[in-house]
């Protein structure tokens, strides 16, 4: 269900929000907006912690009016798997990793180290999977609460 | 046994209302230029005080280029983030990753953390009506900003210090108000003679600045109101005066272990030689009328010094300018001193650069290692009129040509917190504090 929301996200509607969104991202952090390319990792490319992704989620949140829950790129990217499916003991199975490679599918393959460390796939994020979080909130209506952050 | 650890200052950097940099600090302290004006950073129309000792143009980019980091940076922050900058460069030391266990920072650290936005946006979402209701916090309106969260705990500015310097030894932030800057360079002259670091970055920062801050000390009538002549309104010891003036900024020192700051060749400003801390257990908001509490700081530290009164030639009043502070302690000071205060000088910095709060004793000290360095006590402006009952020999009209064996600056805080340390010139011996006892 989740890859089929995935691969309906069109690179237009990637690049019609990207303008906008890497202003954001480039504020928050603070950094150049040139720096703040398509494929750009948050944490490996722009120097962003945790504590940005939070400040960054905050600012699209008010600027596209929609609720992204926190963490909400993983369990989406798990979808149906089960957590016990998805990690073992913090790090990424077979299964998560090929979930996770279908969903993140902005991410280039070789970024992608194996084993992979469930604490390190933040460092996976691009631009454009915030874009696409964006869009996938946009879709399912703006109407629904974020619950605590996880 | 082991002779007594003895600590030597050897970098000293400050952001003050009379300079964004130490030099410029002391070349307007010592030629008793006022940094006292209307306040300009909020509208202070419709306050009894609308004067304030602020530091002007300000950039901390100069200093720090870490943007990341500067997100997270209140105001004050910057202050301490600059200065501390200039303490280390000035010192030509810094912490590097073999050494950054053996530094350690302790700093004074202000009394109010969140900014004025903040507080506002509180009220207008969750009390707009005046009864308090906290779902307006997950109004859709409401500014919820969780690095504004971060940036308003007391003790940020710890974590962004030691972060940014990379230093990885004993730290802690004292809040004594008036006194922690004081206490944050007595702590850290404690943990130099235990051993448990080898350098220590120490020193304060504040901005009260603010709505909150101005409106606290008008209520509470301890500012001065001469908002028709701020450059005359900070007049420690003066018959006329009439409160204190409300500034902010920042000072640190580099500490060091006195033979590894000569082995490396490292400038010695001074030794920070003795510590007092004491509390009044008086009143909340007043000084004791004889000097009680005080008296006790400055006693601990000439004792923890081995000084004795006659060695004594300079000392860096808390001098604000409001009655009682001036008064009760002019009396502690002729209490410690008996007949050697009519020969010793007096000064309150504070006349230019008003009050710092918990600052304050961090820049006052960096006064002190400037007017040693220098052979200067620095003068206390704006004295025309010495008030009968603040009997010491105050540094009037222009600074005064002094080779300063040992100085005294005292920090006397809001609640009773007092805090007195000692200083002595690099070339004068420590005479009197044996037996010296450490581990």
């Amino acid at each position: 269900m989740n890859q089929m929301t995935n691969t309906q996200i069109t690179k237009e509607e990637v690049l019609a929000i990207y303008p906008k969104v890497s202003e954001i991202i480039a504020a928050a952090l603070p950094c150049e907006v040139e720096r703040v390319k398509l494929d750009a990792s948050l944490i490996d490319d722009l120097g962003a912690q945790s504590i940005d992704f939070l400040d960054i989620v905050f600012r699209l949140e008010r600027a596209f009016k929609v609720k992204i829950p926190r963490g909400k790129i993983v369990t989406d990217a798990r979808g149906d798997l089960s957590e016990a499916d998805f990690e073992q003991k913090g790090v990424v199975t077979d299964a998560g990793l090929a979930r996770l490679k279908v969903f993140l599918n902005e991410v280039p393959a070789e970024r992608f180290p194996s084993p992979l460390k469930v604490a390190d796939i933040p460092r996976l994020f691009t631009t454009e999977t915030f874009c696409k979080m964006v869009i996938r909130q946009q879709r399912s209506g703006t109407s629904t609460p974020a619950p605590a952050a996880a | 046994m082991k002779p007594r650890r003895r600590i030597a200052i050897t970098g000293v950097g400050m952001v003050t209302p009379v300079g964004n940099d130490a030099p410029t600090t002391w070349s307007n302290l010592k030629a008793g230029r006022t940094g006292v004006g209307p306040i300009s950073t909020f509208d202070a129309n419709g306050f009894v005080t609308r004067i304030g000792a602020e530091v002007k143009n300000f950039s901390v980019e100069a200093a720090i280029t870490d943007r990341n980091l500067l997100k997270f940076a209140s105001r004050p922050t910057r202050f301490a983030l600059a200065a501390a900058e200039e303490a280390l460069t000035d010192a030509g030391i810094r912490p590097k990753p073999a050494t950054a266990r053996r530094w350690g920072l302790s700093v004074g650290a202000g009394m109010i953390g969140i900014d004025f936005a903040e507080l506002e946006a509180v009220q207008t979402f969750c009390a707009a009506d005046g009864e308090f209701n906290p779902d307006g916090l997950l109004d859709e309106r409401y500014p919820a900003d969780p690095v504004a969260f971060c940036r308003s705990q007391t003790n940020a500015g710890l974590g962004l210090l030691t972060h940014h310097f990379g230093i990885h030894g004993f730290a802690t932030a004292v809040h004594t108000a008036c006194a922690s800057g004081g206490q944050a360079l007595g702590t850290a002259l404690k943990v130099l003679r235990r051993g448990h670091a080898d350098f220590m970055l120490a020193g304060g920062y504040d901005s009260m600045l603010n709505p909150i801050g101005i409106s606290g000390f008008c209520l509470l009538g301890a500012l001065s109101t001469d908002n028709d002549s701020p450059e005359r309104a900070s007049r420690p010891f003066d018959a006329t005066r009439n409160g204190f003036v409300l500034g902010e900024g920042a000072g640190f020192l580099v500490l060091e272990e006195w033979e590894s700051a000569q082995a490396r060749g490292a400038k010695i400003y001074a030794e920070l030689a003795g510590d007092g801390n004491s509390l009044s257990s008086y009143r909340i908001t007043d000084s004791h009328p004889s000097g009680d509490g005080p008296i006790q700081a400055m006693q601990q530290a000439m004792a923890d010094a081995g000084l004795l009164p006659v060695d004594v030639d300079y000392v860096n009043a808390h001098g604000t300018s409001t009655l009682m502070n001036d008064r009760s302690e002019c009396a502690a000071l002729r209490a410690v001193m008996g007949s050697h205060i009519d020969r010793l000088a007096v000064s309150s910095t504070k006349s230019c650069m008003g009050h710092l709060i918990a600052a304050a004793g961090a820049v006052e000290a960096g006064v002190c290692a400037l007017a040693i360095r220098d052979s200067i006590a620095p003068i206390n402006a704006n004295l025309v009129k010495p008030d009968p009952d603040c009997n010491v020999n105050i540094v009037q009209g222009q600074s005064r040509p002094l080779r300063i064996r040992s100085a005294l600056s005292n920090s006397l805080g809001f609640g009773g917190s007092n805090s007195c340390l000692a200083f002595r010139h690099p070339e004068e011996i420590d005479l009197n504090a044996q037996p010296r006892i450490t581990r």
